[in-house]
């Protein structure tokens, strides 16, 4: 009771640094909205109009039939028609065709005997984003279009072709959409991290702690006060991010809210950890903003799933990817934004999450406790 | 549990903390008793600082026992950290945060509440002299003012006993003045304060000194004591601008003479036996040529002490 008592005391104090500093406001508010627009508008990851080369080798009704299919949207626009497969290396070169097809022989001949029939899909990898998006999408509509020829040959209900594209992918591949879980554990994690490890920093910098420590404070209660209203501050960035998303780019949330909430307030929980430690071990904030943006934004940008995909990675960054939370994160967000998942489907990743909490916490109060003698 | 009055508030054994290789202080054995103005001395890096924070629970004595308030040290920090007050040597207290929500914080960190909650921070006010400018940024106080809220945001649950790590550094003459007025103001009502300085004129207030050099306590007595013990023979301050070396020369060869130190503007020699007479001295120093100087008796000061025993010190020697 006493405990929390002082914890209310503590986070109070905080609430008022939050209030006289307006930058950790204006940041912490204004930050969402900013990334939103960038990442939304300006910085698209839509890919359109990608040149494409069809080398059809097969010339059957069903190799002009996927031609078809991949002309049909906005996606790929056909420049050159050929059979000749040597032609599509200068084509990159000369940036005529950014992605080719090519239907090999014996493509018709293989689904009308039930097989499946193998095209290639070549991209020019010199952009990457491009590439890789062209390709998945590429893929999602070769297989698509295969299975419903073998369908429609062995003569099984047809499966549902829509479903299996979106589960791939977003319909439409729209970043907004897709980004949107991306940039909300970007927002979160500046936000966790970085705000909490700079406040308990500055608290050693400037010798108040020590005067907190020489108060009967315990250390759970400056732990609770002191995070807490980052804590509250970071869902009230939640709310906001989504809600913009969905105002502003249509986000669907096909999922329980609840349960997002739930999810964010885990990673939250964890991150806030991953602030503590930091400004345990390096005490001035310096240092610790230092530390913070190495192992918070980098990760959240780059491991996180949000623009690079991780299965591309080599074993190594996959395996960090794997243990830091942003990647389960954004996996789990995209779960049950995206696609509508419950608790049943995400509870590998939220465990992932729990994990990392519990081990930064065993870590982070460790270290502290020193600091107390 | 706290133990009859009449048991010392403060009784340290052989306390010792290491840094490393480093020792800051090294078997330090005192006692404070109720009530007292427990003075400690020393240059900078000496140990001062080291020795209050083993007394506050903040620091893990390396080995040795203390005792603080009736609790063992460091097994129950937590309930040492209640009976006591602690001004540490920076200035701690919160810039951004308003006089008011300084102290409100800290009332809610010592658990006060309700009524006593009110009223202990209106006295802190009042002793800050700040009910006025509650409202102020604390930033904003000059020096001489926030030393007196520090000292009053540690009075706020009424500790008995108060450690402050150098308060008045860098503060004017004046409040320095007017802060150890408070001092024995808080001594009067009952408090215990134990102080440390580097101005050895406030060390005259103390009722007793322990004297830190290289983190040995290598002396502790009254101010008087001290002086008695450690500044053996009469003191005579001579002025007229004579240098250590000149007066030194003139004095070479005169039996009794123990000691010259510079001393603002004059200089204290300390000598025993016949030229102890200041009539006797400056026939002495005719017969060297120095004609003139104006002699007088003086007491020894604390800084004589200091000086005297800090001699051998391998650390920093400026107090
Ligand atoms: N945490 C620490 N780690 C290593 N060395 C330390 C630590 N704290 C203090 N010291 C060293 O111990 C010695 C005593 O320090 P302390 O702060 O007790 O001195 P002090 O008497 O208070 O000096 P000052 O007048 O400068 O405040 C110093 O040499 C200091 O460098
Ligand atoms: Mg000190």
């Amino acid at each position: 009771m006493d405990g929390l008592r002082r914890a209310r005391a503590m986070a109070l104090k905080e609430v008022m640094h939050i209030l006289r500093d307006r930058q950790v406001l204006v940041f912490a508010l204004g930050m969402p909205v900013l990334l939103l627009l960038l990442f939304g508008y300006a910085v698209s990851f839509d890919v359109e109009h990608i040149p494409l080369a069809v080398i059809d080798q097969d010339h059957t009704p069903q190799s002009r039939e996927l031609r078809a299919a991949f002309v049909s949207g906005d996606t790929f626009v056909p420049v050159v028609e050929t059979s000749d497969a040597e032609a599509v290396e200068p084509l990159f070169r000369r940036n005529v065709a950014r992605i080719a097809l090519v239907i090999p022989h014996g493509y018709g001949r293989a689904l009308g005997r039930g097989e499946t029939a193998e095209v290639q899909l070549l991209a020019d990898g010199s952009d990457n984003t491009t590439a890789s998006v062209a390709l998945g999408y590429a893929n999602a509509l070769a297989l698509s279009v295969n299975q419903r020829s073998l369908a429609t040959i062995l003569g099984t209900a047809e499966p549902p072709l829509s479903v299996r594209v979106r589960t791939l992918f977003n319909p439409g591949l729209e970043s907004a959409i897709f980004l949107v879980p991306g940039l909300m554990v970007l927002i979160l994690v500046i936000i966790a991290v970085m705000l909490t490890a700079l406040t308990i920093a500055r608290e050693y910098e400037r010798g108040s702690m020590e005067q907190l420590f020489s108060t009967p404070v315990g250390r759970l209660s400056i732990i609770l006060g002191k995070l807490g209203p980052y804590f509250v501050l970071g869902l009230v960035q939640v709310l906001l991010t989504l809600t913009l998303g969905v105002a502003l780019f249509g986000v669907p949330v096909n999922g329980s809210v609840l349960l997002l909430f739930a999810v964010a307030a885990v990673f939250l929980l964890a991150m806030l950890m991953q602030g503590l430690l930091i400004s345990v071990v390096a005490r001035n904030q310096m240092l610790a903003s230092q530390l913070a943006l190495l192992s918070t934004v980098l990760p959240a940008l780059l491991l996180s799933g949000f623009i690079f995909p991780i299965e591309n990675m080599p074993p190594l960054l996959q395996g960090i990817a794997n243990v830091l939370p942003p990647m389960h994160f954004v996996r789990a967000l995209r779960a049950i934004l995206l696609r509508g998942n419950g608790i049943a489907v995400i509870w590998p990743d939220v465990l992932a999450l729990a994990a990392f909490f519990v081990v930064l916490l065993t870590l982070a109060t460790r270290r502290f406790r020193r600091t107390l003698a | 549990m706290a133990e009859p009055a009449a048991a010392p508030i403060i009784e340290v054994q052989d306390l010792t903390r290491r840094f490393g290789d480093f020792v800051a202080v090294d078997a330090v054995s005192f006692r404070v008793e109720r009530g007292e103005i427990f003075g400690y001395l020393g240059a900078n890096g000496a140990g001062k600082s080291t020795t209050i924070r083993m007394l506050c629970g903040l620091l893990a004595p390396t080995s040795g026992s203390a005792r603080v308030a009736g609790f063992e040290l460091p097994d129950q920090a937590v309930r040492v950290k209640s009976s006591i007050g602690y001004m540490s040597q920076r200035f701690s207290l919160y810039t951004d945060l308003e006089v008011a929500e300084n102290l409100s914080f800290f009332a809610g960190a010592y658990g006060l509440r309700g009524a006593r909650r009110r009223q202990r921070i209106d006295y802190a006010l009042e002793v800050a002299g700040l009910t006025d400018r509650r409202r102020a940024l604390t930033r904003d106080l000059p020096g001489g003012i926030r030393q007196r809220l520090a000292l009053a945001s540690a009075l706020l649950h009424e500790p008995t006993l108060i450690f402050l790590d150098e308060p008045t550094a860098g503060v004017d003459p004046a409040s320095r003045r007017s802060f150890w007025r408070l001092i024995r103001q808080l001594v009067r009502e009952g408090t215990t304060v134990f102080v440390t300085t580097h101005h050895l004129d406030e060390a005259e207030y103390c009722g007793r000194v322990g004297l830190m050099v290289d983190g040995h306590l290598t002396a502790l007595d009254t101010p008087a004591a001290l002086k008695r013990t450690h500044v053996p023979g009469t003191m005579l301050a001579i002025g007229g601008d004579l240098s250590v070396p000149a007066l030194r020369s003139a004095l070479a060869g005169q039996d009794g003479v123990l000691d010259i130190q510079p001393f603002g503007r004059a200089l204290h020699v300390r000598v025993r036996g016949p030229l102890s007479d200041p009539d006797a001295m400056a026939r002495a120093l005719e017969r060297a040529g120095i004609t003139g100087a104006d002699i007088t008796p003086t007491e020894p000061t604390l800084e004589d002490v200091f000086l005297t025993l800090a001699a051998g010190s391998t650390r920093q020697n400026e107090l």
